[in-house]
């Protein structure tokens, strides 16, 4: 009888154990997952004017890199005691942990120890006593990771994210520390009056407390190395001599490339093509009616949570019904990715394919391969397919960087003197460009990457994006027209470096219109912008699809209907936070 | 002890904790590696789970995270997306057990009537195989296949002039197709368990059953099938207490918006909702609600069977 009930719980005790492994699974289930729908908002917003120099072979500069950023250095520095010069190496060793993310890229060095990480250590730790150490960040799971590292009060003392409303969770969450812009000032002058002299100190407060400092963007107001290109050869062939700018003008132009038999489902640089990745097919820019209204603007105009209710997100959900009801948009496009996209475009089978500049675009190379004859163009900064040629300019700053709660009084300054440090000329353009007659050479006095270096010194991802990103988001050097030239591809039959600087150009003079919004920012957390975000992204890529693939007559009552979902799912929530904090006061203002 | 063991040898001892335990110390020795683990793993990290009660925020830890009573479960229970995924794990998990519990059995029926054995032992082998293959490779092949209009499967149906059969984006047939593929992965590798209960059947019977005449089929239904049934229902057993969870990769690869109501499961809503949202306390109480309806199911499903008078599992 004993023996029974001892089998018993035995029995009992292994089936508990194994039901809890199932439990302790789920709760951190799928966290390694990252769903082929979710290729999210983090994606949207970083890059933007940087993966450009990706792969360069060239690059023209008539000074050296940053030189924007430096420029207005020299007179704090000066400043008696502030600065590099008056930095003391720390009587007891200091560690300090900044993030890096680690994207899974192949061919690059370890993220976290490779020559660069030890140069740091060389050129700067062990200069003031300072270890410091990389913590990888999976770019594609941010925020898991580092509530991971919260969790076993582990986080590193330098925290970054590109977006907003990320940074400001931590703020809310208690990861960041709050810190004195004075004392920063003290510490990173440099760094600090470039935040002044780029209008960038409004964003290093939330609630009225001061948590982040900002990295520069230069050039995000014109966002143009991200370009759309387009099949001018069969523009030509149906009659048009340059890519239409118009709504009607381009469905007229595709049809009768369709018609013409050169393309059975072309696309359109108007809609998406793919899938709806969360976040990043939120392009009502083009169908907002300008100006603004401000009250508007900051309740609906945000890039990260869809304002499906809102007129222009109508308008833009109804353009993509027709495109899809005309026979232009791929009847798969759901289920179709980028990559699949890509290789349509590749093989003559859709119109356009759209992506960041560089010297060396791969896409390209294997289009004009497999098509020879053919001839692209990009889409203007001036077309109107929306009824406007509104658009979203990138944040006013780079990396937004945050310093944990966790960190002693020292790990706070080492992290911004190591900011300072990466500010510096010299040390910045040695970490962009690497080693001279290594990773570049100079010629006729200017540096020139060179393509597939494969040695000791291999830069990480991007030229060391990853680690200066602490202090500005792209490898500028010399005027617009030479960096343009550096990051527009070569060696391919047709050259675009005009086309990018009349794109650049143009969307500088729209640039200082109403038509360039720059999102919302909101001084406090919105608890109800966090709670329901992941919802209702989920929901907007079903909606998006039902409403493109449903019949135009049914358009209408389907909208209505799916849009009041999406309301009672939170966003309604939303609005009523984000109204009574833009009364408040505690927005952004439009510009 | 030693005195009752010499002095009346023929009366059954009493085994009590103590002598069994000087008797077999090295059999208990040996469970308690195994139970430790368990222990460590599984039981060590129960503490946490009180985070089901409070707004947890990591960096806070439970020291500083606000205690919220039942608030998470009553959040829960009204979602409207919680009924959903709840409803399509449990109508999706009971078709997979009813579909996917006769399929191996069958199949390994057939497997043991095969007599030549290196076509038996090649048979078994591409029927393993599928289970190796991870579900992202599955998925992308199956679309592959099954895409609405450039799919091959579809392009055939077409150049036979039929419509083409919208397999994995409309919701329908997404459920057939989704279980069907689900039945395809797991009903070889589910043969194994089943054949080794067969080989411990013992020969004697089968030659016994010739020699009355009995067939082929007769000794299937006769003597192999009752010899495989406490395996059967073991299994079974076993199996309704995963009928809440949901595998995400399986729901991930073959997900796309026009399925959204039928795929939308507990771990996708677990992962979406809680982790998604960094809602670490909302991810764990549906999880905690997920295992203790698994319990539930397994002890019920162990009654259910010793009452028709089955060795059950506990």
């Amino acid at each position: 009888m004993k023996k029974n009930v001892l089998q018993k719980v035995l029995v009992l005790t292994m089936t508990g154990a194994m039901l809890a492994g199932t439990l302790s699974g789920c709760g951190n289930g799928g966290s390694d997952d990252s769903s082929s729908s979710s290729s999210d908002t983090q994606t949207a917003t970083e890059d933007n004017s940087t993966d450009d120099t990706a792969a360069d072979s060239s690059a023209d500069s008539t000074d050296t890199a940053a030189d924007n950023a430096d420029a207005e250095a020299d007179a704090p520095a000066a400043d008696a005691a502030a600065g590099i010069d008056g930095w003391e190496a720390f009587g007891d060793n200091v560690t300090l942990k900044v993030a890096v993310y680690d994207r899974g890229v192949e061919g690059v060095p370890t993220v976290d120890d490779n020559y660069w990480t030890k140069w740091v250590q060389e050129n700067f730790g062990d200069k003031y006593n300072i270890t410091v150490q990389y913590v990888p960040i999976t770019r594609t799971d941010v925020m898991t990771d580092y509530a991971l590292l919260a969790a076993a009060d582990d986080l590193p003392t330098i925290l970054m994210e590109y977006d907003y409303p990320k940074v400001a969770q931590w703020a809310n969450d208690g990861y960041l520390a709050t810190y004195s812009l004075d004392d920063f000032a003290q510490v990173a002058p440099t760094y600090y009056q470039r935040m002044v002299d780029n209008d960038q100190l409004s964003y290093t407060e939330l609630a009225g407390e001061t948590y982040f400092a900002l990295a520069l963007r230069p050039y995000y107001n014109t966002t143009y190395t991200y370009q759309n290109f387009v099949r001018l050869d069969w523009l030509k062939q149906v009659g048009y001599n340059e890519v239409p700018k118009t709504y009607d003008e381009m469905v007229d132009a595709l049809t009768k490339i369709m018609e013409a038999g050169l393309c059975e489902h072309p696309g359109s640089p108007i809609v998406a093509n793919k899938m709806v990745a969360v976040g990043a097919d939120t392009q009502n820019y083009p169908f907002r009616t300008y100006p603004l209204n401000e009250e508007e603007w900051a309740v609906y105009g945000d890039y990260n949570i869809v304002p499906m209710n809102w007129e222009p997100a109508k308008k833009y959900l109804q353009a993509s019904n027709d495109l899809y009801n005309k026979g232009i948009t791929n009847p798969e496009y759901y289920i179709t990715d980028d990559e699949t996209w890509k290789a349509d475009f590749i093989n003559g089978k859709a119109f356009n394919y759209s992506n960041y500049i560089s010297a060396n675009m791969d896409f390209l190379t294997s289009f004009y391969e497999n098509n020879p004859d053919a001839e692209l163009a990009v889409v203007p900064a001036d077309a109107e397919y929306g009824g406007s040629y509104g658009y979203r300019t990138d944040n006013p700053f780079g990396m937004i960087i945050g310093f944990s709660s966790q960190a002693t009084e020292d790990q706070l300054k080492a992290a911004w003197m190591y900011m300072e440090w990466m500010t510096q000329e010299e040390n910045l353009f040695t970490m962009q460009w690497g080693v001279e007659g290594e990773n570049y050479n100079t010629e006729n006095g200017l540096p020139v990457s060179v393509a597939d270096y494969e040695g000791d010194c291999k830069q990480g991802f991007n030229n060391n994006k990853d680690y200066w990103c602490v202090t500005i988001e792209s490898r500028n050097a010399g005027t617009i027209e030479e960096i343009i030239a550096a990051t527009t591809p070569t060696g391919l039959p047709q050259d675009f470096t005009q086309d990018v600087i009349d794109f650049y150009n143009k969307r500088l003079e729209i640039s200082t219109t109403d038509y360039a919004c720059t999102d919302a920012i909101y001084a406090v957390t919105l608890d109800s912008a966090s709670e329901y975000s992941g919802t209702l992204a989920s929901l907007w890529t079903e909606y998006y699809d039902t409403l493109t693939m449903c019949k135009p007559e049914e358009f209408d009552a389907k909208y209505e209907e799916l849009s009041q979902k999406y309301l009672d799912a939170g966003f309604q929530a939303i609005i009523d936070e984000r109204t009574e904090a833009y009364n408040a006061g505690n927005t952004t203002k439009m510009k | 002890m030693a005195k009752s063991k010499t002095s009346v040898p023929a009366v059954r001892t009493k085994t009590t904790w103590k002598n069994a335990l000087k008797r077999d110390w090295q059999l208990y020795l040996l469970i308690l590696v195994p139970l430790v683990l368990v222990f460590v793993f599984s039981y060590a990290a129960y503490p946490g789970l009180r985070m089901v009660f409070m707004n947890y925020k990591p960096a806070k830890g439970y020291a500083g995270s606000e205690w919220v009573g039942l608030d998470i479960f009553r959040k829960i229970f009204k979602d409207a997306d919680f009924l959903r995924a709840l409803r399509n794990s449990l109508v999706f998990n009971f078709l997979d057990l009813i579909i996917g519990t006769p399929v191996p059995i069958l199949l390994a029926l057939l497997l043991n009537e095969l007599r030549y054995p290196k076509f038996k032992k090649l048979s078994q082998t591409i029927l393993y195989l599928p289970h190796f293959l991870s579900w992202a490779i599955i998925g992308s092949v199956a679309y592959q296949l099954f895409k609405p209009s450039s799919g091959l499967i579809n392009v055939l149906i077409m150049n036979m002039g039929n419509e083409p059969v919208p397999f994995l984006t409309e919701k329908w047939h997404w459920a057939v197709t989704y279980l069907l593929i689900g039945v395809w992965q797991t009903m070889g590798w589910g043969t194994i368990m089943y054949l080794a209960g067969i080989t411990s059947i013992s020969g004697e019977l089968y030659e016994a059953a010739m020699i009355d005449g009995a067939g082929r089929w007769k000794r299937m239904w006769h003597i192999t099938l009752p010899g495989i049934k406490p395996t059967i229902i073991t299994l079974l057993i076993i199996n309704l207490g995963r009928v809440m969870n949901s595998n995400y990769e399986r729901l991930a690869v073959f997900g796309n918006s026009q399925v959204k109501d039928f795929q939308y499961q507990l771990a996708i809503y677990i992962y979406e909702k809680g982790l998604g949202n960094s809602q670490f306390s909302m991810a764990t109480a549906v999880g905690l609600f997920q295992s203790v309806i698994g319990v539930i199911l397994v002890l019920l499903a162990d009654r259910f069977a010793k009452s028709i008078g089955e060795e059950g599992l506990i």
